[in-house]
């Protein structure tokens, strides 16, 4: 079986997709876990002109560093041969990731923000609707 | 209020995001397990080859694929991550169809990426050799000789062993450039659009009718004209095609001509060793039988020389006498591990200047001929002055 990965960008430069990688899980609220479409993760913030960020996950902030990839990654997408009613498969490339933003330390708690921490990540996510 | 271009963003959000800026990392509506969505690390010298199409995956079901340039053979290797990746495509991705996405959140000022998948890892490739044994037991499934089976005509081309190049790229797991080589190192031919191997007892017919033939003309052994050759084998009823297969296997062309009839010199060696293996198909010899027989059978101006037979014969004392026996390295398989086994069980004990025609050509990505020894052999040395030997691990 042979497959040939496509590629429509044709010479042109492939969309750029982006990473944010942190240790460890995110958890999400029992209330939510079904339904998680949608539902925002938290703030990522670039404090300075630096390339350090951190991301405010409910009340932990996480700091963390944008780093260019070693190795460019390819994004693959399979999919059904529609040319081939048999089952052959498709491998499509639709995206390039030169760029992480890691965070990998332990995240801090912010302990001064009290009502954030009460409500939670999920209670944050319907604060944001009626504006 | 217009539903603005800013309010969806996706990766360009992330990766351009201003100092002093933030942006509301978000799920996707349509986050989901995306098993259909890969990553693939890969060198940036692959790239162009990417975006111009010339990569393809090989492999049956039953095996690991492979990623294929034109040049190489890589295997895929998954990595897999303890870390969350969040995975954020551009917000014009057309794929994932994330304009509805846009007009649902059109009220909200805020910047939003989204995240559409986890990733639990990626795939990385590590360059392998081709998998070329598979070529030559597919191949000598049914070689080309004098009695092509008409019977076997109902039958497909695969049952009957016959390959054209695309049926061979569909299960060979090499690149283009490999196989074609490959192809070579098997002296296969193209007969009717099929790769064929033409059967040794075949090719032993042909040479003899050769040298019968020059004797018969007086043609120089050094010196054979093309044309005329293959003129008068067609003649004995030899198909054109095998004619110049024929010399091509036996001989080394002498000029390259466009306009003239090519002249082509019978290989000393190759025309040696191979009298030599079909006098040893029936079995061991005595050394001075062999050698006798060898002598006698040679086409008269070659000399034989023992010497062109390493990686083809082996030869043990027993008693007083010495013997020969035909061991090809040809027959061997290339990857180090079935390699080595079979010479072990061949022999239980290697001296190096036997072992070396059998291994030489063996390559291992990563490891030296020293490192495949030492992984695949033990050396002892019974005294300091004396031969290392070699036995299995």
């Amino acid at each position: 079986m042979q497959i040939q990965i496509k590629c429509s960008c044709f010479g042109e430069k492939c969309q750029e997709w982006a990473i944010v990688e942190l240790q460890g899980e995110v958890e999400v609220q029992p209330d939510f876990q079904h339904q998680i479409q949608s539902l925002p993760i938290g703030q990522l913030c670039r404090p300075s002109s630096q390339e350090t960020y951190t991301f405010t996950v409910g009340y932990h902030e996480l700091t963390g560093t944008k780093m260019s990839l070693k190795k460019p990654m390819l994004v693959l997408k399979k999919g059904k041969k529609s040319s081939d009613p048999v089952g052959g498969v498709d491998l499509e490339v639709i995206g390039v990731i030169r760029n992480r933003i890691l965070f990998k330390t332990r995240p801090k708690a912010l302990i001064s923000k009290p009502q954030t921490s009460v409500k939670g990540r999920a209670k944050a996510a319907d604060a944001m609707v009626p504006n | 209020m217009e539903p603005a271009y800013s309010d969806c963003r996706g990766a360009e959000a992330v990766l351009n995001l201003q100092p002093s800026a933030s942006v509301t990392i978000s799920y996707h509506p349509l986050f989901g397990s995306h098993d259909d969505i890969m990553l693939l690390e890969l060198d940036e010298k692959f790239l162009p080859d990417i975006l111009n199409q010339r990569v393809v995956v090989r492999g049956q079901p039953d095996e690991d694929a492979v990623l294929c340039t034109q040049s190489k053979t890589y295997a895929i290797k998954f990595v897999g991550t303890s870390n969350s990746v969040f995975l954020i495509p551009p917000s014009d991705s057309e794929f994932l169809d994330s304009t509805i996405d846009c007009d649902q959140k059109d009220q909200s000022q805020l910047a939003v990426a989204s995240v559409i998948k986890v990733a639990p890892g990626f795939m990385e490739l590590v360059e392998v050799g081709p998998k070329l044994d598979k070529l030559k037991y597919l191949l000598f499934k049914n070689p080309y000789s004098s009695e092509e089976d008409i019977e076997m005509e109902d039958l497909g081309d695969i049952e009957r062993g016959l390959y054209k190049w695309d049926d061979l790229v569909e299960r060979i797991q090499a690149s283009d450039d490999e196989l074609r080589s490959g192809l070579q190192a098997l002296s296969a031919l193209e007969i009717d659009g099929y790769w064929r191997v033409v059967d040794e007892k075949y090719m032993d017919m042909m040479l003899r009718m050769l040298l019968h033939d020059s004797v018969l003309n007086d043609w120089s052994l050094d010196a054979l004209d093309q044309d005329t050759v293959v003129q008068v084998l067609q003649s004995d009823g030899y198909p054109c095609k095998l004619a110049e297969h024929c010399l091509c296997f036996f001989g080394q062309k002498l000029n390259e001509s466009v306009d003239r009839s090519c002249v082509w010199k019978l290989d000393e060696r190759k025309v040696c060793v191979h009298i030599a293996k079909q006098i040893l198909r029936g079995g061991k010899r005595k050394m001075e039988s062999f050698i006798e027989e060898w002598k006698q059978k040679i086409p008269e101006g070659m000399q034989v020389s023992f010497n062109m037979l390493e990686g083809e014969v082996l030869t043990e004392r027993l008693g007083v006498d010495t013997w020969v026996q035909a061991f090809s390295l040809s027959s061997l398989p290339s990857t180090p591990a079935e390699r080595f086994s079979i010479l072990f069980k061949e022999r239980q004990k290697w001296e190096w200047k036997d072992l070396q025609p059998y291994i030489r050509d063996l390559t291992a990505p990563g490891l030296s001929s020293e490192g495949l020894l030492l992984k695949y052999t033990r050396r002892t040395q019974p005294k300091a002055d004396a031969e290392p030997v070699f036995s299995a691990r």
